[in-house]
């Protein structure tokens, strides 16, 4: 596929604005609150009006937020009178934009929004996560998210493919970089690699400095046809290509230090070739290793510049946040190819891919 | 300092197990582990599908183990009111003699030092089997399986499964401010300067998806007039309290700017309610009020404040013009 | 470059009960996909992606289902895509489903959707968890008895829908009641659960699954080849509005016009009441049917309960609603959405068996949720569309 601006079909759909909130330990205002300060200065950037966009889709989760039907007050955000086109999924917002992106590929839609929300911070993780798991095999025994992950590192580092210190380097670069991102939420912890590698293990070969925090926040990406995109923005971030993948539930089923389901979406989306940027939804340390390692992304590949899952995981909103940071570096920060990724389930059970690109 | 809310959600699943995982926990029930031949593959525990294909698997069981080699594990040092274990333990993927895919479960090693990859492990029996995935009550070191002497397999057809959930929150700025406000007995709304209608503890518009703030915020009348109502005859569900037929009702507000739905109406029979009746608000007592029922994951609610709505005697309204209006 | 005509070639649902208690949740959603796919004459193989619907995860426990039921339907190495949009999921989930073929993203498309009451309580899940619950019957009964005096229908018309409705779930062997010695008078003496509805003019809780196969032009006219000829898809649409504010009117919701009249629209139709054959709308409580009939602009506001009166939306009347019991005679909640819209496709099919409609042509199938203001819908036909 060509990146000179002259040759992008009329059909094609890039992203022209996106806003995230600081990922916070607790975020006073209601998911509804949240959602509307994300859309007001999204839409802001570009001078657009919720009365202009066709078609929104949301992402969020009962579980996460706590109440049954939590996301019918977030429809409220849109302004959703006189009755708008819209969707929901209980799913991370990226997929929201999935099927945002599925719908304008109809054509009769010429700005489309895509939004995540979600408060982690009103329940235990450990509690909640293992509701997601099969509920005869593996619910009733009660695995936490910090667990199965431990499981996943130590087969990774036992089969060669890692070591603790490399996790460690990877938590160390995450927090220098989200020390220059005021959005992140771990902005100030150890980065000295020995440092790390002394404190005690978590969830043995885990430490605390291989797991996310605990985030509320909420994330938007606006997206517009290719007239309209260049109408909004002079650098839009092309949507080269978006794929989704899943694999096998039960992760004693699977190779957990390989995600054939991210490999197989960055296929589908285009492939990794001259991407720049990639912003890897990897909330554990050991995730970003594996997921590197199946994309087969070089070392001249800079990931995580935002700092990452790992420093600020406002669950639902993530994934979203990630292609909002991959599409801002060809927005505002002139890249010309970069990928994001986002993950669902127990050890990146689901994997989304968006390959974005700028014209030269 | 922000108001903490608290909610806990709890509810005893009961699931229905199908053939597969029936017979499974059946044989978990007399002490043997069966897995189920999908092509050459043997999968622990067994499925009603190939997982790789979805393709159905016929009924081939294969009884596995019960002894297995740990291939990963990790140390939980201070099990939570989740885990399966009171005192330290670990959770383990362990490959079962004659399977070939692994299976997670916990492993009571005693101390972190006891466990490594590769070590050979070999189930624990609960003492009295009820057909579950932890009838196992966990691997232990070594070859040789723990707990009583196996009895006659069970037929087990369902599991239980207690889901119990807590959230805290607090409660946003409006919020607080409207709790605040009802405390002191007085129902205080906010309009939007946009499209003029009132809201409720909801800190934005909903029309206008615009954020409302203290200088948007009004007190209205607390009484007014029926507008709608059901009575609703109670299924009992655990958690369930009310036993009696009990009325809702929605009640328009003086000035017929905003609805509060889901009212009681106090002091006379539920069949006597009607539309166009007249109401005022019975606040509890000052030191009973409380702001128990208000959650950021919703809007202003007078529960907690308001004990119901009494009839106020003066004549009704015309109904017509308030029947639409319930929510 | 237009969209790409969308063909409904595979249908299959779960015998609806109770209680399933002989099925696990996998189990239960792949007695309905495996049904479907051999109607479609289709292999799990043969399926690009995977697009699952149900109401809200705690009425089993089980949180975002779908990575649990992902390879239960055959959706390792696939897109696998959860949809909830409320009671309407059923609906959008097929919606959603069928964007997938018409832009031309994938070619074969399963769509499934269902619920499995029985392993919790709804009533539990529609209360948030807690006590005294009103239900969705205690949150609808109110519109209902506004609508009842605005229009000034008298009360048998909601018995009438409640035993109509159950009549036709007799010549359907999936719906979950049978019940056969249904009155007027067992309806007017059944319990008053949410006053003004009685007992029986409730919908049941129900264990079930509906699921369909969705594929591109040249693989239904394939279909239509072999003898299997396909539903095509003339219209969709979803329209959402907030559930509580001033001035919203809940009896006729705005969402639900627009939402009709943007699938008249796609399909052609500038007069529903006699170009639409036949119609599935979510009936959960018997006087929806009237209500829709006038929210989507089918009857004249206020006289859609005269053409329940005349018997025109009976079996065998001229504008027949619900030929399959519709939601009154079977509710896997998440699931009661795409029951309505397999059942439209299954009419212009002619493989609606015992309670096929005469020469359907074109259906047309309603879903909506939370506070009657989430709504899916879609027309389909016999014909493939010209344009």
């Amino acid at each position: 596929m060509s990146n000179e601006s002259n040759d992008r079909a009329d059909t094609a759909i890039a992203i022209v604005s996106t806003a995230y909130l600081p990922a916070v330990r607790r975020n006073d205002v209601t998911e509804t609150e949240m959602l509307i300060a994300v859309v007001d200065e999204a839409l802001g950037k570009v001078g657009l009006k919720r009365s202009d966009i066709g078609f929104s889709c949301q992402g969020s989760c009962d579980y996460v937020s706590g109440g049954t039907f939590s996301f019918v007050p977030n429809l409220d955000a849109m302004g959703a009178w006189p009755p708008i086109h819209e969707s929901h999924v209980e799913m991370d917002g990226a997929w929201a934009m999935y099927e945002a992106w599925v719908r304008m590929q109809h054509g009769d839609v010429e700005i489309a929004v895509a939004l995540g929300s979600g408060k982690s911070s009103t329940g235990d993780p450990a509690e909640i996560y293992l509701n997601e798991l099969d509920p005869y095999y593996l619910a009733p025994l009660g695995p936490d998210p910090v667990s199965l992950a431990a499981l996943q590192a130590r087969q990774l580092i036992e089969s060669g493919k890692s070591t603790e210190r490399e996790l460690a380097e990877i938590a160390a670069r995450s927090r220098r970089d989200a020390a220059n991102n005021p959005k992140q939420q771990v902005r100030s912890a150890e980065t000295d690699v020995d440092k790390l590698l002394a404190e005690p293990y978590l969830r043995n070969p885990l430490r605390k400095s291989d797991l996310p925090p605990i985030s509320d926040g909420a994330s938007c990406v606006v997206m517009a046809t290719a007239r309209k995109a260049r109408e909004l923005v002079s650098r839009p971030a092309w949507i080269a290509g978006i794929d989704h993948r899943s694999e096998v539930h039960n992760p004693a089923l699977r190779d957990l230090t390989d995600s054939p389901s991210t490999r197989l979406a960055a296929e589908k989306a285009g492939g990794v070739e001259g991407v720049e940027v990639a912003e890897l939804m990897a909330p554990f340390t050991a995730q970003e290793v594996v997921l590197r390692q199946a994309l087969g992304l070089g070392d001249d590949v800079v990931v995580n510049p935002s700092g990452g899952a790992l420093t600020g995981n406002p669950l639902m909103a993530t994934g979203l946040v990630r292609i909002a940071e991959a599409a801002e570096q060809i927005l505002s920060g002139g890249r010309n190819r970069t990928l994001a990724h986002a993950t669902s389930g127990p050890l990146l059970q689901q994997n989304l891919v968006c390959i974005l690109e700028g014209d030269n | 300092m922000s108001t903490q809310t608290s909610s806990t959600i709890q509810f005893p699943y009961k699931r229905t197990l199908g053939p597969v995982i029936s017979r499974f926990f059946s044989e978990l029930t007399a002490q043997r582990i069966v897995g189920i031949r999908s092509g050459e593959r043997v999968i622990v525990p067994p499925m009603e599908y190939d997982p790789e294909t979805g393709n159905a698997l016929e009924p081939d069981f294969v009884e596995v183990g019960p002894a297995g080699t740990v291939v990963s594990w990790t140390w939980v040092a201070e099990p939570g009111k989740h885990h399966p274990l009171d005192r330290p333990f670990a959770y383990a993927l362990i490959k079962l003699d004659g399977a070939d895919t692994n299976l997670l479960h916990a492993l009571d090693a005693g101390s972190e030092d006891a466990v490594s990859t590769g070590m050979r492990v070999a189930p624990r029996w609960r003492d009295e089997p009820v057909g579950r995935i932890d009838d196992i009550v966990a691997f232990v070191p070594g070859e040789t399986p723990e707990g009583p002497a196996a009895g006659e397999a069970q037929d087990v057809q369902t599991m239980d499964y207690f889901s119990t959930i807590t959230y805290t929150d607090v409660l946003s700025p409006t919020l607080e401010r409207y709790a605040a406000s009802m405390r002191a007995g007085v129902i205080t709304g906010q309009r939007c300067p946009q499209c003029n209608r009132v809201f409720l503890g909801r800190g934005y518009c909903s029309v206008d998806a615009i954020t409302l703030g203290e200088e948007h915020e009004e007190t209205l009348p607390d009484y007014g007039v029926v507008s709608n109502y059901t009575i609703v005859t109670p299924t009992p569900y655990p958690g369930q309290k009310e036993t009696e037929p009990f009325a809702r009702a929605s009640v328009v507000l003086h000035g017929d700017e905003m609805v509060i739905a889901q009212q009681q109406i106090i002091g006379i029979p539920v069949s006597e309610i009607r539309v166009g009746m007249r109401v005022k608000a019975q606040w509890f007592a000052d030191d009973a009020r409380n702001a128990a029922e208000i959650t950021s994951k919703g809007w202003g609610t007078v529960a907690g404040f308001i004990e119901g709505w009494l009839p106020t005697g003066e004549p009704d309204e015309p109904a017509e013009q308030y029947m639409n209006r319930v929510f | 470059m237009g969209h790409e005509p969308v063909a409904v070639v595979g249908i299959g649902q779960t015998k609806h009960k109770k209680r399933r208690d002989d099925l696990s949740i996998a189990g239960l959603v792949r007695e309905a996909a495996q049904r479907a796919l051999d109607d479609a004459q289709m292999t799990w193989s043969d399926i690009d992606a995977v697009v699952i619907g149900k109401a809200p995860d705690i009425f089993e426990g089980v949180m975002k289902p779908e990575l649990y039921l992902a390879d239960a339907l055959g959706g390792a190495g696939k897109p696998v895509f959860r949809v909830h949009t409320a009671g309407s999921v059923g609906g959008s989930t097929a919606i959603v489903a069928s964007h997938l073929v018409s832009s031309r993203v994938h070619k074969r498309v399963l769509a499934v959707a269902w619920e499995k009451q029985s392993e919790g309580n709804a009533q539990f899940g529609l209360g948030g968890g807690k006590s005294g619950s009103i239900g969705a019957g205690g949150a609808f009964a109110p519109w209902i008895r506004a609508y009842i005096r605005k229009s000034g229908a008298p009360e048998h018309i909601g018995w009438q829908v409640a035993v109509k409705d159950r009549q036709n779930a007799l010549r359907n062997p999936y719906a979950h009641l049978h019940l056969k010695d249904i009155s007027i008078e067992k309806v007017r003496e059944s319990p008053m659960m949410w006053d003004p509805l009685h007992f029986l003019e409730s919908c049941p809780s129900s264990d079930g699954a509906g699921a369909i196969v969705l594929t591109d032009k040249a693989g239904g006219l394939a279909a239509a080849a072999d003898g299997r000829p396909p539903a095509w898809v003339l219209g969709t649409s979803m329209r959402s509005e907030p559930s509580s504010f001033n001035g919203r009117d809940p009896i006729r919701p705005q969402a639900g016009v627009d939402c009709a009249w943007d699938v008249y629209k796609q399909a052609g139709i500038t007069d529903p009441r006699n170009q639409i054959d036949v119609a599935e709308l979510y009936v959960p409580f018997s006087w929806y049917e009237p209500m829709w009939l006038e929210g989507h602009d089918i009857a004249p506001v206020g006289e859609g309960w005269k053409m329940v009166d005349r018997g025109e939306t009976a079996f065998g009347g001229s504008f027949p609603v619900n030929p399959s019991g519709g939601v009154l005679s079977s509710n896997p909640i998440g699931a009661s959405g795409m029951l309505r819209f397999l059942e439209a496709a299954l009419q212009v099919r002619g493989a609606a068996g015992e309670h096929q409609v005469d020469g359907a042509r074109v259906a047309l199938a309603q879903a909506y949720g939370a506070a009657a203001q989430y709504f899916a819908m879609w027309a389909v036909g016999s014909e493939l569309p010209s344009s």
